[in-house]
């Protein structure tokens, strides 16, 4: 299974699906923008090898041999993901670079809602595959049932205040509604696909929810070291432990970056990333992230001895 | 998953010069006094033979979250 070869045919059913809007090149381009963003270059870098949108293709192909199948949901929810990210943009309002800073709310909000027609069009297409109408309908209701909580978990972020989004069991919550659920939504496809039995489903489920944690605990670093966060004064995971166990003069300047954010900060955000690393935010976040790869690997460990070849989603876990 | 116990040891050993020592030295020895999970162990020593204290301009701090960085 060429990895390559998997994109081409990725990429072939996702022009199938926007066959409808080919001809209005305004929207077609809009939709490809939004995938693109969403998607690391195939061809160049280590990348390439843990391409997301891949994953449910190739848990499906590690369990069955074949990947065929998969390919209109792999679709569908490459097509979903970025409908998210595009609403994701319009509501946080803090990326020059989204579809919505670029060319307007009416021509984002259109896109992403094309997008979202796209993906139900792609798992109505499994029937083309030979899937059974049944798997299809219970897929279409597992794979809504992980949005709707995403849903859940945006309403969280974007409507607690400070203080509430600061405890590190907020942050797990809401990290695993909005941010894991889509690994963990990727493998479940690919093993629901593969025709695995319940238990081995729910295996590949969990490795995609650890390894979706551990992916976002990484970015809530690279938040830090590259200031980024900071600047946008997020609660992220390193925040959460410098909060809760700081105190004095750190804690009051912790506290005024991050939770009193009707106040202006003054002090650089480089001062702020070095004291999250002085007072073991980043290395705190760093266990956290070991642990959630350690589990995915676990998991990995555990089929391997059911002789289920996993080295293609080892790649993934690094 | 919370972690108690995690956060605790990690604000002793950056709160305290002799145990941060004894951290780099013989993480054992700072592990033990804690009540963490086999996962959390796991993770501490993996972690600290990788990376260390996670310091600031960590090239294998950075190595270690790009390759996870697939995702976004």
């Amino acid at each position: 299974m060429l990895l390559q070869e998997l994109n081409k045919f990725l990429q072939d059913e996702i022009e199938t699906l926007l066959a409808p809007v080919a001809d209005t090149a305004g929207l077609s381009n809009l939709v490809k923008e939004a995938l693109q963003k969403n998607r690391p270059d195939p061809g160049v870098s280590t990348v390439a090898v843990r391409c997301w949108p891949l994953l449910p293709l190739i848990v499906c192909d590690t369990i069955c041999g074949r990947y065929e199948q998969a390919l209109p949901a792999a679709a569908g929810l490459e097509m979903l993901k970025a409908a998210a990210e595009v609403f994701d943009d319009i509501e946080d309002a803090d990326n020059a670079e989204s579809l919505a800073a670029k060319y307007g709310f009416p021509l984002a909000v259109n896109t992403a809602s094309a997008l979202l027609i796209g993906a139900e069009r792609a798992f109505a297409r499994l029937y083309t595959r030979g899937v059974d109408s049944k798997i299809i309908v219970s897929l279409m209701d597992k794979v809504n049932s992980y949005y709707l909580a995403a849903c859940g978990g945006q309403h969280l972020d974007l409507s607690l205040i400070p203080a509430e989004a600061a405890s590190e069991e907020m942050y797990l919550r809401v990290t695993g509604m909005k941010s894991a659920f889509a690994a963990e939504c990727a493998c479940y496809t690919g093993a629901a696909l593969a025709g695995a039995e319940v238990e081995l489903v729910q295996s590949m489920a969990e490795f995609g929810h650890n390894l979706g944690m551990a992916a976002q605990i990484a970015n809530d670093i690279k938040g830090i070291t590259g200031l980024r966060d900071i600047r946008q004064r997020k609660i992220t995971l390193p925040v959460t432990y410098a909060l809760a166990q700081t105190n004095g003069e750190i804690h009051r300047l912790l506290e005024t970056t991050f939770l009193k954010t009707d106040i202006k900060v003054t002090s650089p955000p480089g001062l702020i990333s070095d004291t999250l690393f002085d007072c073991g935010g980043i290395l705190y976040a760093s266990f956290k992230m070991e642990v959630y790869k350690q589990r995915a690997l676990d998991i990995l460990n555990a089929l391997e001895l059911k002789d289920i070849q996993v080295k293609p989603l080892r790649d993934f876990v690094a | 998953m919370k972690s108690p116990q995690l956060q605790e040891m990690v604000r002793k050993i950056f709160s305290d010069e002799e145990i941060k020592s004894q951290f780099i030295t013989s993480p054992e020895s700072v592990l033990s006094r804690y009540s963490l999970t086999d996962d959390e162990k796991k993770a501490v020593r993996i972690t600290h033979t990788r990376l260390g204290l996670a310091s600031s301009g960590s090239v294998q701090l950075e190595a270690a979250v790009k390759s996870l960085l697939w995702w976004d």
